[in-house]
């Protein structure tokens, strides 16, 4: 049987595989949503590329099954401690393990961060400033909602007004229960995207068939994950994706830069990778964790932190959950859970008394996800329990998403504990700060009242977070900040940070787009400096030029509605 | 099960040996099989047909714990041969220690958690009640749940010192519901439409089901009267979330 991506989809085989002692270009670490680009645009671009991916190299027609219980291998379940006055509960909320990372069970929500989110010190004296701006990044948003592709309305009203290649979805009943509750309201919605899911099919990709298993890994292959939009290509030019290769630390050498990467294989015995320049996109968590556990002499904090600032100002989204019994039957399984939302509060409004906002999503959650909720919401249990679920379909749920500021007390450490390859794991600590309640209660409040006049019976919420990201942060400033705006870490010239952690701050969008389209642009930045990078010290921060030739097949120039 | 809620009143009349519970009678998930690819098929079956056995709990302690999750998850409205296994289901995951991939830092690792409780339940039980736990009468069993549920172990035990009860409520509930809601017949019981592919679903509004699915039937439903796990008024309100999970966005 050959290697499936998709219902129709396969592996390009045969893959390089590279020689022990090889020397690459690249040594890429993760291949979640942005390894995954990344390695993409190098191989395509013609460098040797090794990327390393601490799990397995999914099969989706084999690996991966229509069921929530079922679907436990696709997170990193691996252990991490966490605490803070608000612990983030990790594993299945946060990154995946497996080629495609958390691109593989991620909603694909794919809404871009608004101009102001790039200026959020300037506009509003919180946070941070980005070290570029919105339209630095602007034509790499429409490049990728091209190349994953993106369906949505043919006009998103908020922040940069934008369309979308993909015609939006069929509306489900959860989607209506927010745009019947936002226009009561006169809040202004949208549905059917943006969403990286194929309303129509696409090259060798088919599309939704509307079975609402998206967070389980969508085995039609119609939701976009690196694993079936970017890594075949890069297999096809060359690229050797080395999956169960757990990354232990990055090597340096005398002079200051970095040759390999050592990591435990399949089998747990410790190898090396020799490389020219490493980039290390192992999300928010483990990208901090492994540069901290890289400490070697000269780097006593771990690498690239002469700042102090690596695993501090993470951040996570408030993702309230609210949910409503309704009269009517919902059945709100149906349809990807990633549906319809509203901006509208997105932006500071002076009068609510905190800076920044939040948005409003369509959340799906299947009947176990949903009994922890009413766990949490309700306080269910026993026949209560019982009672509650069978009405499972007459409720629906809206999610907040709010935009937490970026604190130098939530970071990820070292814990004492180890893991099975001995190697100290990740303790994350999380509070929250007075901005961020006063942000969260209003959003919730908020949902709350669009979910009454959608027509509720009963409204229960429920408070959680969503999307880790920060902990590696970009920046002008070497003093206070970990990479620069192409990722390179101010402390050593070919090491490189490329994913979530670099984010400075976060906005109320979800972040795989614009995680995304960050990997796609340093990849720009990495191809027009060339060799440069592997010899030179010298930082050019000049920006490269978006490159169209580089797209996966069948994505090049298709349909991005141009719109005034 | 250990003990029956007999003869207290539910469901509008006495609990019966129902083959299916809910408001969606004749439907059934496994009966669409068929229709799903191999690889999910063989996952759900297996849920079916295999029950593990019981490596990780003493015989002690599983008897304990069973009699907890008869109560936290009860069933005795299914027939016997229609019970949905729970316990197996948990031991499995603390024998193979799977985790959810993080603990808190304020609670001991998984396994111990669940050892811990069980001594301390016990004991709760013997200091209020002079019994075993798994001994007691059904409501004495549920005065003493419903006191971890509430966050105010009665009586107190030295356990809920070295970790926080709504911990380990959370963390029962998420393992009991987990079993319970996996499960093709609590699936049946709530309407779920179960497994899709590669067929996918058509009908997305209003609920409407599609000619495989059923619609709802409903009745009057009533826990056992004397139950104090039936939803309270005031616990619906104003809960936060110990334990987060699954994000959907
Ligand atoms: C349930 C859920 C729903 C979501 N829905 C959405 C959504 O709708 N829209 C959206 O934009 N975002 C969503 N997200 C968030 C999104 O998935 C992440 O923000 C995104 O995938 C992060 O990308 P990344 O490149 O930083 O890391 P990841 O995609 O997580 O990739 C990191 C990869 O690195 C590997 N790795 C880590 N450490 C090592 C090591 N030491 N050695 C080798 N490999 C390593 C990991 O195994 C993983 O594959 C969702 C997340 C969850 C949990
Ligand atoms: S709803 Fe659509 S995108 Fe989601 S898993 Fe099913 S087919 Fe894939």
């Amino acid at each position: 049987m050959p290697h499936r991506l998709g219902a129709m989809q396969t592996l390009p085989s045969p893959m390089r595989r590279f020689q022990e002692n090889d020397l690459v270009d690249y040594c890429i670490v993760g291949v979640g949503s942005a390894g995954g680009v990344l390695v993409q645009r190098l191989a395509r671009a013609g460098f040797r590329v090794v990327a390393l991916e601490a799990g397995p190299f999914w099969d989706t027609e084999k690996d991966w099954v229509s069921d929530e219980k079922g679907s436990h291998e696709l997170y990193w379940n691996d252990l991490r401690i966490t605490g803070g006055t608000d612990p983030l509960a990790l594993g299945s909320n946060n990154c995946g393990k497996g080629v495609g990372g958390g691109s593989v069970h991620w909603a694909a929500f794919a809404p871009r961060f608004h101009p102001s989110d790039f200026r959020v010190y300037s506009e509003d004296g919180v946070g941070v400033d980005w070290p570029m701006s919105y339209w630095d990044l602007k034509p790499y948003y429409e490049l990728l909602e091209r190349e994953m592709p993106v369906a949505g309305p043919a006009w998103f009203p908020w922040g940069d007004p934008h369309g979308h290649p993909y015609g939006p979805h069929p509306l489900s009943g959860r989607g209506d229960v927010l745009v019947r509750g936002c226009t009561k309201l006169g809040i202004r919605s949208v549905a059917g995207g943006p969403v990286a899911i194929l309303s129509a099919s696409h090259g060798d990709r088919p599309h939704c068939i509307y079975r609402g298993f998206c967070i389980q890994g969508c085995k039609v292959g119609a939701k976009a994950s690196t694993l079936i939009t970017h890594v075949p290509n890069a297999i096809s030019h060359g690229a050797e994706i080395r999956a169960h290769a757990m990354a232990s630390r990055v090597s340096v050498r005398q002079d200051g830069r970095v040759d390999g990467v050592f990591y435990f294989d399949r089998e747990g015995k410790e190898q090396f990778q020799r490389a020219r320049a490493v980039i290390v996109s192992g999300y928010a968590i483990e990208t901090p964790r492994l540069l901290l556990n890289s400490a070697c002499p000269g780097h006593r904090q771990g690498l690239a932190n002469s700042s102090g600032t690596l695993g501090k100002y993470l951040m996570a989204q408030a993702g309230n959950v609210v949910a409503g019994r309704f009269e009517e039957l919902i059945r709100l399984y149906k349809a990807p859970p990633a549906h319809a939302l509203s901006e509208e509060f997105y932006e500071t409004d002076p009068r609510r008394g905190f800076a920044r906002g939040f948005a409003i999503q369509t959340v799906g959650p299947l009947p176990v996800a949903f009994a922890k909720q009413m766990v949490a919401a309700m306080g269910a249990w026993g026949w209560g329990m019982r009672r509650v679920m069978m009405d499972y379909n007459h409720w629906s749920t809206l999610g907040v998403l709010g935009e937490i500021l970026p604190w130098e007390d939530n970071c990820v450490e070292l814990a004492e504990e180890k893991d099975q390859h001995g190697l100290p794991v990740a303790k994350v600590t999380f509070n929250l700060h007075d901005n961020d309640k006063k942000l969260i209660e209003f959003g919730k409040q908020k949902v709350m009242e669009i979910m009454w006049a959608a027509g509720a019976k009963q409204v229960v919420q429920e408070s959680r977070f969503a999307h880790l990201v920060g902990a590696a942060r970009m920046g002008r400033d070497p003093s206070t900040s970990v990479v620069d705006k192409f990722g390179r870490t101010h402390d050593i010239p070919n090491l490189f940070v490329c994913d979530g952690s670099i984010l400075p701050t976060q906005g109320s969008a979800n972040p795989g787009l614009t995680i995304q389209a960050l990997a796609a642009r340093t990849a720009d930045y990495l191809i027009k400096q060339g060799d440069a990078i592997f010899f030179s010290n010298r930082r050019d921060l000049s920006e490269p030029g978006i490159r169209y030739d580089l797209s996966p097949p069948y994505t090049r120039f298709k349909g991005n509605p141009r719109i005034a | 099960m250990t003990k029956k809620s007999l003869p207290y009143l539910a469901t509008g009349g006495d609990l019966k040996d129902l083959e299916q519970p809910g408001f969606y009678p004749g439907y059934s998930t496994m009966a669409q099989k068929r229709s799903w690819e191999d690889a999910t098929r063989k996952t759900v079956t297996k849920r079916v047909t295999e029950t593990a056995p019981i490596r990780f709990f003493s015989e002690k302690e599983a008897t304990l714990l069973r009699a907890v999750i008869d109560r936290v998850m009860p069933q005795d409205d299914r027939a016997e041969e229609r019970t949905i296994p729970i316990l197996s289901v948990l031991d499995e995951r603390l024998y193979k220690n799977s985790l959810n991939g993080f603990r808190y830092e304020d609670m001991p690792p998984d396994r111990e958690a669940y050892r811990l409780a069980i001594k301390a339940i016990e004991e709760m039980a013997q200091h209020r009640f002079q019994q075993s736990f798994h001994a007691l009468t059904v409501h004495w069993q549920e005065l003493i749940l419903m006191s971890l549920h509430d966050g105010k172990p009665e009586p107190a035990n030295a356990a809920w010192q070295e970790m926080p009860v709504r911990r380990f409520w959370a963390m029962l509930m998420e393992d009991c519901v987990t079993a319970y809601y996996s499960h093709p017949w609590a699936w049946d019981e709530i309407g779920f439409g179960g497994p899709a592919y590669p067929r996918g679903y058509m009908r997305l509004e209003n609920g409407l089901p599609e000619p495989w699915e059923k619609d709802e039937r409903r009745y009057e439903w009533n826990a056992p009267v004397d139950s104090l796990s039936e939803l309270r008024e005031e616990s619906a309100s104003k809960r936060g979330s110990e334990h987060d999970h699954k994000g959907s966005h």
